[in-house]
């Protein structure tokens, strides 16, 4: 029997929707028939009318049509003043529509980090939150103890925008019973459970502590210029993006987009530091050990890499 | 007795939230209302930040044009920092923008507007089956197709600039990559690539002989000319348009504007656009100037104030009403010269003299047809720009001058996006943001009515409009779609610099 999904965007940017339609091998329509998934209802992608998408809601609040995935885009918006009015559909909040759809649906997922964790939208005024998360905090719109019928609390899938091989990845698991490791965060081990830096090409730059102070060189980025690929939980230079790169292989700095306190408050394209070394360090590394590595790393930089000479 | 009523229909396919309200009587729209259901509240997410974060920040306003609201962003800091990017930069960004706007071009075309055409509405109509066969949702052959072959091409992107959707490869003074030759050689293959499929699939022949076609009569006698061009997308999608009437409905306000697709040096490495900012109105062509750009809120949710504001003195203070009195839409109502204004492919294209859009305007008049057709053809030209941009591209140029500290000052950054015009308002003070404007295209287009009362552009196009079924108005839906609605960009990103 097909197994079914709901698509519902609140409040996001639709980039995850984007980020999907970029899946390859199989594509999404290929996908889609090799898991005999139903997509009920997709808002770019569905041609039903309003009235047939009343219907198809009507039912599965009835549990007339059973639900077995359900994908919300975008953060929950909740105000003004909890009303949820900044963003309301056919008059009605649209949280109050997620949370119904939520109790029916065998699993839920959190795409993009606005849904998991409050991400961009959360960081305004609109009290928006992530499904089960507001930024670190447990709780958010369906709170802590949220499990879906299945008996898992939410998947979260972080990133702005979620990298299009997690989103399949995950619906392939889901629907093929295969099991799935999570993180602290409710977050897949196997995507989640390593850092951005890793695989990045600018590595051995890294490594030596071949720094650059601007944009526009081969080296790493990460002690003046803002990047966050050492201390951010993804796949991004794993995976590669649409195929090809990543921001930190063409020189723009990681923003940490998938950490749940993305937007960071402190400035971007810049790294906070202390006496030369970040303040923020990566997971686990302790500074004083950090301190003399860096120091002997940068004495035995080749010259090579000194001359920028190695190719990113 | 004329029979007269209300409906309501939230629309999807659009990227965001948007309900539109008709009234309907003896089955014509008389009037409309389009009302834009989501405050994302974007303002306290920039204001006070770093100088530099708007780059950042606002391509997450829409997931579709980001790179154009990093290219607004970085245009806007340039001219506070009173630095002109590189033009090899430059030809990058303009490569990279242009790119984003072919695949969106097929995308929203053929994965959204067309999905009306399978609309049950529609089931007695000859050609229904072959609608089906081609645009039924994720099933359809041409579907199939877009899906498989528009991210291909963001391939370019990827190299480029990182990635697709949400890099920030753009800063003030230029791009951060350094593209090598074999990136470049490899983009060229990748756009060849998607030139043939567009040749192929969607025009139905060369983009060359398509470029030949220059008024609507040599556009009839070559679509009758070769069964290839029949069977096209875009020869079905003319013929299926014409059996249902879309090429009489959704006429608009016929005011029409373009910000320029490009910053000069455009491609050619002169000052000469692909497509030139003016605005349109009344047949006359006038020059374009951003000071002429003003915005009401009398009918949108937030604080009153009299009249029309410019962005640079913009306010946003929500104000969710519901309902009850004038207000009804999260999108204010930007005006130019205090007129409503469309923005978009065919706003580009009038502007800019196409020769064959023009006459088609003036032989068949504004339509719905007309709006969505101008989308389909842009990749045409876009597609031949692109290529000159790559040979252009010098791998050993330079691609970034370092501006240094920006601290004080304010600029405006403008853009040509996918679906029309998009400006940046900035004020920067001791380094951070102190003001952060933003207007989108969908704004002009989806724009309630102003503090005169007039309505915008996508309402007065569904004036008139015959609708067959109330309960299924398929109708309002071309009308609107043909607009390529974007509602998660009516975001508005003001302060109150206090």
């Amino acid at each position: 029997m097909s197994r079914s999904l709901y698509w519902l965007q609140c409040g996001g940017c639709g980039g995850d929707t984007m980020s999907l339609l970029s899946l390859e091998s199989p594509d999404l329509t290929e996908m889609l028939d090799m898991l005999d998934l139903e997509i009920l209802w997709h808002p770019s992608l569905s041609s039903m009318s309003a009235q047939e998408h009343s219907l198809l809601l009507e039912d599965i609040y009835r549990g007339r049509q059973s639900l077995d995935i359900l994908c919300v885009e975008g953060a929950v918006i909740r105000g003004p003043g909890g009303t949820g009015m900044f963003d309301v559909f056919q008059g009605h909040p649209r949280k109050d529509m997620l949370i119904r759809l939520a109790t029916k649906a065998r699993y839920v997922i959190a795409v993009g980090t606005c849904a998991c964790f409050g991400g961009i939208t959360g960081a305004g005024d609109v009290e928006a939150v992530g499904l089960q998360y507001i930024r670190k905090v447990k709780g958010g719109l369906l709170g802590e103890d949220f499990i879906s019928k299945a008996g898992l609390p939410v998947i979260n899938l972080p990133g702005c925008p979620c990298h299009c091989e997690v989103q399949a990845g995950v619906l392939s698991a889901l629907i093929s019973d295969s099991p799935l490791s999570f993180t602290h965060y409710h977050t897949p081990l196997p995507w989640y459970g390593m850092l951005v830096h890793q695989g990045c090409v600018r590595n051995e730059y890294h490594e030596y502590r071949v720094e650059e102070e601007d944009f526009g060189e081969k080296g790493c980025l990460f002690f003046h210029m803002g990047c966050k690929g050492p201390l951010t939980y993804g796949p991004c230079n794993k995976l590669l993006w649409n195929r090809r790169s990543s921001k930190t292989y063409i020189g723009a700095p990681c923003a940490g987009c998938t950490q749940p306190d993305f937007p960071s408050e402190y400035p971007y394209f810049r790294t906070r530091n202390i006496a030369g070394i970040p303040l923020e360090l990566p997971d686990g590394v302790d500074r004083a050990h950090y301190l003399a590595y860096k120091g002997m790393a940068a004495a035995a930089a080749p010259l090579r890499l000194k001359k920028r000479d190695t190719q990113v | 007795m004329s029979e007269k009523s209300f409906i309501n229909v939230p629309l999807n396919r659009v990227e965001g939230d948007l309900e539109i309200r008709a009234e309907i009587e003896d089955g014509v729209v008389r009037d409309a209302w389009c009302s834009g259901t989501m405050f994302r509240g974007f303002e306290r997410i920039l204001q006070g930040r770093a100088a530099l974060d708007g780059l950042l920040l606002t391509p997450r306003i829409c997931g579709i044009c980001g790179t154009s609201h990093q290219a607004a962003a970085a245009a806007a800091l340039n001219r506070i920092a009173g630095i002109t990017p590189p033009p090899d930069a430059r030809r990058v960004i303009d490569l990279v923008l242009m790119c984003e706007h072919i695949q969106s071009d097929m995308r929203h075309g053929f994965l959204m507007f067309t999905a009306d055409f399978v609309n049950p509405a529609y089931k007695d109509n000859p050609l229904y089956e072959e609608a089906l066969r081609r645009y039924a949702p994720l099933k359809g052959e041409t579907v199939i197709e877009v899906i498989r072959e528009t991210k291909k091409v963001l391939e370019i992107n990827a190299i480029l600039s990182g990635q697709w959707p949400h890099s920030s490869f753009i800063v003030p003074g230029g791009i951060v990559s350094r593209p090598n030759d074999t990136e470049l050689l490899k983009c060229r293959m990748i756009l060849k690539h998607y030139r043939k499929w567009y040749e192929n699939r969607i025009l139905g022949c060369s983009i060359e002989r398509f470029g030949e076609i220059r008024s609507a009569g040599k556009f009839d006698a070559w679509l009758d000319e070769k069964q290839a061009r029949r069977e096209s997308d875009l020869g079905f999608y003319v013929r299926y348009s014409r059996k249902t009437g879309l090429d009489k409905i959704g006429s608009g306000c016929t005011n029409f504007l373009s910000f320029g697709s490009t910053e000069p040096p455009g491609c050619s490495g002169t000052d000469s656009r692909l497509f030139p900012a003016g605005f349109l109105h009344q047949g006359i062509i006038f020059d374009f100037a951003q000071e002429n750009i003003s915005e009401h809120v009398a009918t949108s949710w937030f604080l009153d104030y009299t009249g029309g504001k410019h962005p640079f003195e913009g306010e946003t203070r929500p104000f969710a009403s519901g309902y009850e009195g004038k207000k009804y839409s999260w999108a204010k109502a930007p005006r130019y010269k205090d007129l409503p204004a469309e923005t978009g492919p065919l706003a580009d294209m009038l502007v800019s003299g196409n020769s064959l859009i023009a006459d088609m305007a003036a032989v068949e008049g504004h339509s719905a047809f007309l709006r969505e057709l101008a989308r389909l053809l842009r990749p045409a030209i876009l597609i031949p720009a692109m290529e000159q941009c790559l040979s252009e591209i010098r791998s050993n140029a330079e691609f970034y001058i370092s501006p240094g500290e920006i601290s004080e000052g304010e600029g405006f950054g403008l853009a040509g996006a996918a679906r029309g015009g998009l400006g940046h308002w900035v004020k920067i003070r001791e380094g951070k943001i102190a003001h952060y404007q933003i207007i989108t295209p969908t704004a002009w287009n989806l724009s309630p009515r102003d503090s005169n009362d007039v309505r915008g552009p996508a309402e007065e196009a569904l004036m008139g409009t015959e609708v067959r079924d109330p309960a299924n108005p398929v109708e309002l839906g071309h009308v609107i779609r043909s607009f390529d609605a974007c509602l998660v960009c009516t975001v508005h990103v003001v302060d109150g610099v206090q």
